[in-house]
């Protein structure tokens, strides 16, 4: 639909007047570049400049001569990133707990979804829903206000385990729970928000196939895992390879906000290493932009990787 | 659904969902709670769900402690710069990318959407916001996030879905392009501007990762902010606590951070059911396209 090359089928026709064709193409349309001229400023110095200063992954950077004076050193910054063992460490980190999001994360807003179409309690559904999706529109430093109160040595959680005789737990505290906490506490934000998408994919389902299932005398059960599911199928297939585009850089605020000294530890994820090693120390700011390129080719990748997915299995892919 | 007995799996479900609630419901009414308790109180009575004696006093800290008040301010202000930039620069570049073939069309949308797949991330952004002389201004916040890719799409689409004859009878009468967007197309999107605004408006609220970086003066810090240094304060103070040092928490500090939060929450929470409304629309939209 986007014809825009004036005449470029015409392959007789001279540059010249190609280019005035393109003129008058381009003057009949100037209201229209009027309007996109604000949006595209915007992007050109908030996105696409940056895009260019990545080009300090490949310079040493020196605060008087700017992103783009600073004098080019070739590959060094990238041999001192990747002689940081904290570096590599980060970056497994992070692949390792997101692909933990997908295996204990993901599953649950289906569920949540199956259960609330299922569930048969009138107007007091909307309420559960309303309960479940507010979380979601909360920050996670609200969040972790919450969350640290409840969850704290003193909190409420330890207080009823303890009425059950059951010991405290360092719930905020422990190495070995920093992941179940991450995946109890996202879904715990996320589900109910997520769980729509997949409400909208049941309401689509055609009713005929529930009512010959029920003439057949098929139980409730059987027609979630014979019906629903499968019609949902596509869904549920296309968001988990769009959150397979997500491994490298999903879930900083989260981590940000929950992690403490006392799981510093196995709470470096790679945005984390970006943070510190720009924010809270002297920052070697060449350093940061190779370890910034290294972190956005690997996303581009996973996502390029996620799109081709999604539209091999029918879905419309990210940018359609 | 003939079956209008209650099974064994509504019980299932019911439970289910209703615990899923409580789960939700209790941590922030646990946070009301200590809010309004007093210090005494909360030591003596870990799991009240009432206090006996509501008290103030935790508010009244937090509001002559003052940060809280300078964070709404900045906030405020973020607020009411911010999201008319993001609809002024959405909208208008949303209506215009929706026109019909036009030179470069393709190679704007390209560049837009290229933008989804590849950004250098916030260091980036850092240096450019600090050469540009924005560091320390609210400017630097408001324009950093000027146009969301994701939203300029929904709205590209709705555009898309109009019929173009109503543009086009409209221009046959000589109205200009700037024109039939605010006469014509706006009046007709109504749906998708409060959806957006809304999203807009949320993420501005809770936005604090770019102030934190962009705005390094105490006096210019949003709520969000402030919200995590009392969090963090709190947080020390009770770690201390637990290691046995003997700490005077003349301020409970506990409940000064569960006022702030309850402070940040209550605007949310206010608009929350107009954003109920809206969202689901908003996320069928993008629903129905994939």
């Amino acid at each position: 639909m986007n014809r825009v090359k004036s005449g470029a089928g015409s392959g007789g026709k001279t540059l010249g007047s190609r280019l005035s064709l393109l003129k008058t193409a381009v003057w009949k349309n100037r209201m229209v570049y009027t309007l996109i001229l604000p949006g595209l400023l915007w992007y050109i110095v908030f996105t696409y400049l940056p895009m260019g200063g990545l080009s300090l992954a490949f310079k040493t950077y020196k605060a008087n001569l700017g992103i783009w004076a600073s004098p080019w050193v070739g590959l060094e910054n990238f041999r001192f990133v990747f002689r940081d063992p904290a570096f590599m460490d980060s970056v497994w980190r992070t692949l390792f707990i997101n692909i933990g999001r997908m295996v204990f994360e993901f599953p649950f807003p289906v569920l949540l979804a199956v259960m609330i179409n299922e569930v048969r309690l009138g107007r007091s559904k909307k309420i559960l829903q309303s309960v479940f999706t507010f979380p979601h529109f909360l920050s996670w430093i609200v969040l972790s206000g919450v969350l640290t109160n409840v969850l704290a040595h003193d909190g409420l959680v330890n207080n009823l385990m303890a009425v059950f005789g059951m010991e405290k737990f360092s719930f905020l505290g422990s190495e070995l729970f920093f992941q179940p906490l991450l995946y109890i506490t996202a879904s715990w934000k996320g589900a109910g928000w997520n769980a729509i998408i997949y409400m909208a994919a049941i309401t689509g389902i055609d009713l005929e196939q529930y009512e010959a299932a029920e003439i057949d005398g098929a139980s409730r059960l059987r027609k979630i895992f014979y019906i629903t599911l499968p019609n949902i199928a596509p869904t549920i297939v296309v968001m988990f390879i769009l959150a397979s585009g997500r491994l490298m850089t999903q879930g900083f605020d989260q981590v940000f906000n929950l992690s403490n000294p006392a799981v510093q530890s196995v709470a470096e994820t790679l945005d984390m290493y970006i943070y510190r090693i720009t924010f809270q120390s002297a920052p070697d700011f060449g350093f940061s932009m190779a370890v910034s390129l290294f972190r956005s080719i690997i996303n581009m990748i996973l996502l390029i990787m996620a799109d081709r997915g999604a539209k091999m299995m029918g879905g419309d892919g990210l940018f359609a | 659904m003939k079956s209008k007995r209650f099974e064994l799996l509504d019980a299932v479900i019911t439970a289910f969902l209703v615990i899923f609630a409580l789960s939700i419901i209790l941590p922030f009414w646990n946070v009301v709670v200590i809010s309004f308790a007093t210090q005494k109180e909360y030591m003596l009575r870990p799991l009240m769900m009432f206090p006996k004696t509501p008290s103030l006093e935790s508010y009244r800290y937090l509001f002559r402690d003052g940060r809280i008040l300078t964070g709404f301010g900045t906030t405020l202000k973020i607020l009411v710069l911010g999201v008319p930039v993001n609809l002024f620069l959405t909208t208008s570049m949303a209506y215009g990318l929706s026109r019909t073939a036009f030179p470069f069309k393709k190679l704007l949308l390209g560049a837009v959407l290229l933008t989804m797949l590849f950004n250098g991330g916030i260091i980036p952004l850092y240096l450019v916001v600090k050469e540009l002389g924005l560091t320390n201004s609210l400017w630097s916040v408001v324009l950093a996030t000027g146009v969301n890719t994701f939203y300029l799409i929904l709205m590209r689409s709705y555009f898309l879905s109009l019929p173009e004859s109503l543009m086009e009878s409209a221009r046959l009468d000589g109205a200009g392009e700037w024109n039939i967007l605010l006469r014509i197309v706006l009046p007709l999107s109504m749906p998708i501007m409060a959806t957006i605004t809304l999203f807009y408006a949320v993420d501005r609220w809770n936005e604090w990762y770019n102030g934190m970086i962009f705005l390094r003066k105490a006096s210019l810090k949003p709520l969000q902010l402030v919200l995590r240094e009392i969090i963090l304060e709190a947080q020390t103070l009770a770690q201390a606590e637990t290691s046995g040092a003997s700490v005077e928490d003349p301020l409970f500090s506990n409940g000064m951070k569960m006022s702030a939060v309850v402070v940040t929450i209550v605007p949310v929470m206010c608009i929350f059911p107009v954003l109920q409304k809206h969202f689901v629309k908003g996320v069928m939209v993008g629903a129905i396209k994939s």
